[in-house]
């Protein structure tokens, strides 16, 4: 199979030419923990969403708990999750209890325990000592929630020293069970960088034009506010001066593109989704990326270049 | 390829490499733990019975290409041994005055090899040497190769040419194969076994030495032993002949042709009686065989080189408790190897980086059936109680080290029943227990996590590579070259840099991309509302 001729990046490559040599190993900190992230994320004036409590140690939880008790909707994660493992999601109140998307019940001792795994490392890289945080819970953007099956699509930007080069999203299906992981079953969609349009669509290695759960047709539609979730995406890369970034951008309906999470070493699943290889788009920011430029110039660039990637 | 990444690896396993063939190259340290063709201890036992000025001719073996003698032993009571040289063999004659009975010993060692030949294709231009045409053509009364009935016979057999001695033998091979019936109590002639159709199993080899003589290619009749480890060795003759450039062995009975098994053993040209007394008045004799291996001693003996440094840095020179730990430490490097090649060459996802290595070592305790059965019994049973402790909602630490402890009495109970049923035990070591609640607590979460279906494929994985890995941990020879020749760890970190440099695929990418591939078809420019020119407003950088 011509993988070399498609330009495919493979695994053992992105690891030695591209993340070993652009992501220096001290900053990955900084994106492996979403409270580092969400922090350097106010500190640079990029949206994210709200933090409503944290908690560190065991004895914490009371206060968590006593915080989420005034709350009708929230999300639960580990700072230090992998793949988005031990998020949970609570859409409302039933009587005592949370609702989880899906309709599951939750009694608050279950988000308790949940929050002590968390504490203890059941969800971190590595089983090392982790903290909850709890998020506001993003409103999905009315033009994604159609082809969105109970869940939150988010939108992967790969920015390759400071340029944004490919991107895809991840729209949740029933079989995903809401979560926007591939793996899991999850719709991945190509978007061109020049036009923000979703150009091609994946459903577990099958190519597909609509949605399986909402049949909503996928090709062609386009991506809301997609030049602000470039500009955003741009900006958490230069703020971690990372050279080989993945930046998670959720659309929400109030406040526009959010940083959802960043990663340091994001899959290459997306070349699946876009039907293209990531690297003849390197070789044509490595052509470049020499002279300084503006992130406004650099977005217009790799617009310019997307003419010719979408040829390729 | 990064080019220090390829000189680091290129020295390093030069380095490796080089040392270890220089050591058993050079220093001539054995690369096997035992030698594969084996050592056999040969035994002959005679009793003589007799009066007065008596002898006892037996045979003996001498070395050739094929068989290489040591250690001879006799022992004789009152009888003097004189080894005669004369002729291609040696002849041992006991003699001296017999007084009622008495016993002759002789015992040696032998390493035998066998071979396979490979017969000249026509025309054959080899000069055969004079002394071999001289002695090995000539016409005799028990090869009567000049009478008028063999000419007859071959000349009805319808040679091939005389430059084609390989085809000759063959037709007359075919001829005293297939044509003459083997009959124990046959006829020991020549002569009277062509004619006859049918002959002793030496009437047919003389049959054999005679056609071949009178065919013009030098023959003789050789005479030996079938070793055989369980039973006495079988006395057995045979035919040799002159094709080319050498000897080439040939069954008259159809036993072996072209080929020299490795496990017969020449004792007698020409002639095939093994053992001959004269003047006595009875005689009992018996050959025996034993298959040796070598001993550990002999081996610990031959990897401590003469080379003072090289002797200095055996480690065949530590206390052999030592040595034990020693021994499986070395196997790790391979077991990491494997583990390297597996994950970044062929791109199979596990359980932990050497997970699947820690279970291929906790499985060598055992066979690998068993030990697979009672891990995934164990590990089955595991996953079973972790649900049940989830409803608990227990802080993580304890949990698993519940799980901890159950798998100890799990174990303990498995190691009842193994006993019950008389098979070996899979209390290994302690850290295989550990290994054992880590895999419960890691399938776990992901059968929670990634659904029951990436659980298996991940466990399957890590199993394929316990698996294959489980063979190289069994295996002597890996450890005895683990062992013996160390540097061996210097030539794979070699290898595990030129793994660690590798940029290329992954053999499951090709799996992962597939679709990339078939087809082909590109995104439609349909989908695109804005036409491509409208787009962009800065210039060309």
């Amino acid at each position: 199979m011509p993988l070399n001729r498609l330009g495919i990046l493979g695994i053992n490559r992105r690891n030695i030419d591209y993340t070993a040599r652009f992501n220096p190993r001290r900053r990955y900190p900084l994106v492996d923990n979403k409270l580092l992230t969400k922090k350097l994320c106010i500190e640079g004036d990029i949206p994210t969403p709200r933090l409503l409590a944290k908690a560190e140690h065991h004895f914490e939880l009371a206060t968590l708990v006593q915080r989420i008790e005034k709350l009708d909707d929230f999300v639960v994660k580990p700072a230090r999750g992998a793949m988005g493992n031990g998020i949970v999601v609570i859409v409302g109140r039933e009587g005592e209890g949370f609702q989880r998307t899906g309709g599951r019940i939750m009694q608050m001792d279950d988000i308790r325990y949940h929050a002590s795994g968390i504490i203890s490392g059941l969800y971190a890289l590595g089983g090392t000592q982790d903290m909850v945080m709890v998020e506001e819970r993003l409103v999905v953007h009315p033009e994604l929630s159609k082809v969105a099956f109970d869940g939150v699509p988010d939108i992967r930007v790969i920015v390759y020293r400071g340029y944004p080069i490919m991107a895809m999203a991840r729209l949740p299906t029933k079989q995903s069970d809401g979560r926007a992981n591939l793996h899991q079953g999850a719709v991945g969609v190509g978007i061109d960088i020049g036009s923000g349009l979703m150009s091609a669509a994946i459903l577990r290695n099958e190519a597909i034009d609509t949605h399986p759960d909402t049949a909503e047709k996928l090709l062609g539609r386009s991506i809301p506010d997609f030049d602000r979730v470039m500009e955003i995406a741009m900006a958490a890369a230069e703020k971690t001066a990372l050279g080989y970034l993945g930046a998670d951008v959720v659309i929400d309906a109030h406040k526009g593109p959010v940083i959802l999470e960043l990663n340091a070493r994001p899959g290459l699943s997306i070349q699946l989704c876009n039907r293209a290889g990531l690297l003849p788009r390197i070789q044509s920011i490595d052509a470049v990326a020499g002279e300084p430029r503006s992130a406004f110039e650099r977005l217009e660039l790799s617009r310019e270049f997307a003419r010719a990637w979408r040829q390729a | 390829m990064n080019r220090s990444v390829a000189w680091t690896g290129s020295i390093l396993l030069l380095f490796g490499v080089g040392l270890f063939v220089y050591r058993f190259w050079v220093l001539g340290m054995p690369l096997l733990p035992t030698d594969p063709e084996g050592v056999w201890q040969v035994e002959m036992d005679v009793t003589l019975r007799g009066r007065g000025p008596g002898a006892l001719e037996a045979a003996l073996p001498s070395n050739d290409s094929h068989q290489i003698i040591f250690d001879e032993t006799s022992s004789s009571e009152g009888l003097d041994l004189v080894i005669d040289h004369e002729g291609p063999g040696r002849l041992g004659v006991w003699s001296g005055e017999l007084s009622g009975i008495h016993r002759i010993a002789y015992a040696f060692r032998v390493r035998l090899s066998g071979e396979r030949f490979a017969l000249a294709s026509a025309p054959v231009r080899g000069e055969v040497p004079k002394s071999v045409t001289k002695a090995y053509l000539k016409s005799t009364p028990e090869t009567p190769a000049a009478s008028k009935e063999v000419a007859q016979r071959l000349e009805s057999l319808g040679l091939p040419p005389s430059d084609d001695p390989s085809g000759r033998l063959r037709t007359i091979f075919a001829f005293v194969d297939h044509q003459i019936t083997t009959v124990d109590e046959g006829t020991d002639d020549a002569l009277l076994t062509m004619v006859e159709r049918e002959g002793s199993p030496r009437g047919k080899a003389r049959l054999m030495v005679t056609l071949l003589r009178a065919a013009e290619i030098p023959a003789r009749l050789v005479a030996g032993l079938r070793l055989e480890e369980r039973r006495s060795p079988d006395r057995i003759h045979w035919v040799e002949c002159w094709i080319d450039e050498g000897w080439v062995s040939v069954s008259a009975q159809g036993d072996f042709f072209a080929e020299r098994p490795k496990d017969v053993l020449q004792l007698r040209y020409e002639d095939d009686v093994l053992i001959e007394p004269t003047k006595v008045f009875a005689m009992d004799s018996s050959y025996s065989a034993l298959r040796q291996r070598l001993s550990p001693r002999d081996l610990a003996n031959m990897m401590i080189p003469e080379n003072p440094f090289f002797a200095a840095v055996s480690l065949y020179r530590l206390p052999v408790p030592t040595q034990k730990a020693l021994r499986l430490l070395l196997l790790l490097p391979l077991g990491a190897l494997m583990v390297s090649l597996y994950r970044n060459l062929v791109g199979f996802r596990t359980f932990g980086t050497f997970m699947p290595i820690l279970i291929a070592l906790a499985l060598r305790e055992t066979s690998l059936q068993a030990g697979l059965l009672i891990l995934g019994l164990v590990v089955g049973l595991g996953v079973v109680t972790r649900r049940f402790l989830e409803g608990l909602r227990l802080l993580v630490v304890p949990r698993i080290s519940l799980l901890l402890c159950l798998v100890i009495l799990l174990v303990l109970g498995v190691s009842l029943v193994a006993e019950e049923f008389d098979q070996r035990d899979l209390v290994g070591s302690v850290f295989p227990l550990v290994v054992i609640t880590m895999l419960i607590e890691r399938l776990a979460l992901v059968i929670a996590e990634e659904g029951t279906r990436n659980a298996l494929s991940r466990a399957f994985s890590s199993i394929v590579i316990a698996v294959l890995t489980y063979p190289v941990f069994r295996s002597t020879v890996a450890e005895h070259l683990m062992f013996g020749f160390p540097e061996l760890v210097i030539a794979i970190m070699g290898c595990l840099v030129f793994i660690g440099g590798y940029t290329g695929f992954r053999a499951t990418d090709y799996v992962r991309f597939r679709i990339l591939g078939q087809g082909g078809e590109s995104i439609p420019s349909e989908i695109f509302g804005i036409a491509p020119e409208t787009e962009g407003k800065t210039g060309a950088p």
